[in-house]
């Protein structure tokens, strides 16, 4: 059967449990918010909540050569990453050195290797990895447990209480980046647990079968843990300076800078490495300088809570120096932020500039990431 | 000021019986002096939510029914507003500009938007009744 779109495979559960206003995130159906985005966004800050990530693609690489085939297809030099450990987040270039996905791996072992994929990058993705593997000759099998395992993401300063309250004191033992497979939470087969934190947050990643997550969460949901949806995803990512793609990265040359531009930071760059795809325009990318540059832009107060979008230009005096790619409401900061690409000319942290709100221009300030004190 | 609910999409919304509506979830309300006040339903304000900004026209702007006035910001959507009668803007919500959460709170008290003299009263008889614009929610 031809599907239009894919639902992530609790989200009745959410709309009929805990009120989801479902939505829209490219051909995925996911909770979009359950109270009011704002709170979500404070409750991960302050206390702890989780958000249903079960649309972005997690795939398993198999075989004698997987790490040959990483290390080619990504920036970040993985030839030393522990069992047992996530290594990311990195970057899968074009021969251009504009970013593909940016993208998380775990080692099981020298040859079984897992990796979180951007949702709306998965299919593409799919595909050029088994052009390469064919291309290059590797051996290495791909399977794709997207549809397999529903992905909780555990995120907030109160994680660990959370996990503490079910009996898992192993699971907060975990180190950062520590992952492991086939446990069991308050009596629920996980299939893995992991430590990271996209949000800025301490945080827990969990996957598991649908039904299984399902009993999960009505236990954690006992133990006082809220939802949150995309929105509030959003926002926190924006307010840490946590890119997206389409946003601020994309393999259209004539849309987006190369990688360098990105200032991706998180060692997701191993400039020691060599031999991956893109390497050539990056390091030229790097020995010429960048034409554009990303920064933060934290708009006047005068603006109130008015924020910028997507694509809204930035002006210094009557120049044009450049565009912004994501805007949003800081729940935190409770003023405007955005991100933008600006001349590197112009890019002096503090200085101010301009920036268009729909036809008006409001003041904002250079500054670095991320927005909040972390 | 009297109000109606409406159950819908698993929801209730209010509806105040002492004003008129658009087919866009505005309402108008004729006072006295024979001007009109402008708002957004409590549907709209619900299906919105967390409202961070409201973008308001310059007084003294001269409107068709129809057009766009402004712009509601929530956290990732921006939604336009219109006015539901022809005329001009004599006055406009400033506290919105401080305080845009009363778009949330009392949308059809404190929360309203502008003020409208209008070029024709016999526009705001054509608007939607109460209990006619309860039964558009209803299919909603």
């Amino acid at each position: 059967m031809y599907e239009l779109y894919k639902r992530i495979p609790l989200l009745d559960f959410y709309i009929e449990r805990l009120r989801a206003e479902p939505g829209f995130f490219g051909d995925w159906e996911v909770p979009m918010r359950y109270t009011s985005a704002i709170e979500e966004h404070l409750t991960i800050r302050t206390s702890v909540g989780f958000f249903d990530v079960s649309h972005m693609g997690r795939v398993l690489l198999r075989g004698p050569d997987v790490v040959p085939f990483i290390q080619y297809v990504y920036t970040r030099d993985l030839s030393r990453v522990k069992v047992g450990f996530m290594s990311g987040p990195t970057l899968a270039l074009t021969e251009l050195a504009r970013v593909k996905d940016d993208e998380m791996l775990y080692k099981i072992s020298d040859e079984d290797w897992l990796l979180v994929l951007n949702a709306l990058a998965r299919e593409k993705m799919l595909k050029y990895f088994k052009h390469i593997i064919e291309e290059r000759k590797f051996k290495v099998e791909i399977y794709d447990l997207t549809e397999k395992y529903s992905m909780l993401a555990i995120q907030g300063p109160r994680s660990i209480e959370i996990l503490d309250d079910l009996g898992a004191k192993w699971a907060v033992d975990l180190k950062p980046l520590e992952f492991r497979l086939n446990e069991e939470i308050a009596g629920v087969k996980i299939y893995l647990i992991s430590r990271s934190g996209w949000t800025g947050e301490d945080g827990f990643e969990i996957w598991g079968e649908h039904g299984e997550i399902k009993r999960l969460l009505e236990v954690m949901l006992s133990k006082g843990i809220k939802p949150a949806g995309l929105i509030a995803r959003d926002t926190l990512r924006i307010e840490m300076g946590f890119v997206l793609g389409d946003h601020e990265y994309g393999e259209d040359p004539s849309k987006f800078p190369c990688a360098v531009s990105l200032r991706y930071g998180m060692s997701a760059i191993s400039w020691g490495k060599r031999g991956f795809i893109g390497e050539e325009a990056l390091r030229t990318c790097r020995r010429e300088g960048v034409k554009w540059i990303r920064v933060g832009l934290k708009i006047s107060r005068d603006a109130g809570r008015l924020f910028p979008r997507k694509d809204s230009s930035v002006y210094v005096e009557d120049v044009y120096i450049g565009w912004v790619t994501s805007g949003c409401y800081s729940p935190v900061l409770n003023r405007g932020i955005a991100m933008a690409y600006i001349d590197s000319k112009y890019a002096i942290l503090g200085e101010e500039v301009e920036v268009d709100i729909r036809g008006k221009r409001y003041l904002a300030k250079i500054v670095d990431f991320p927005f909040i004190k972390k | 000021m009297s109000l109606i609910e409406v159950k819908a999409k698993g929801k209730t919304y209010l509806v105040a019986t002492d004003r008129r509506y658009t087919e866009s979830d505005e309402w108008a309300l004729l006072e006295s002096s024979g001007v009109i006040r402008v708002g957004i339903t409590d549907y709209a304000q619900k299906e919105l939510k967390d409202i961070v900004a409201v973008e308001l026209p310059e007084i003294g702007r001269i409107v068709k029914k129809g057009e766009e006035i402004g712009v509601i910001d929530s956290v990732k959507a921006t939604s336009p507003y219109y006015a539901p009668i022809s005329g001009k803007i004599i006055s406009v919500n400033k506290e919105l500009e401080k305080s845009p959460e009363l778009l949330n709170k009392d949308p059809y008290g404190a929360g309203w938007i502008v003020v409208i003299e209008p070029t024709s009263i016999n526009e705001y008889e054509t608007l939607l009744k109460p209990e006619e614009y309860a039964e558009k929610l209803k299919k909603k």
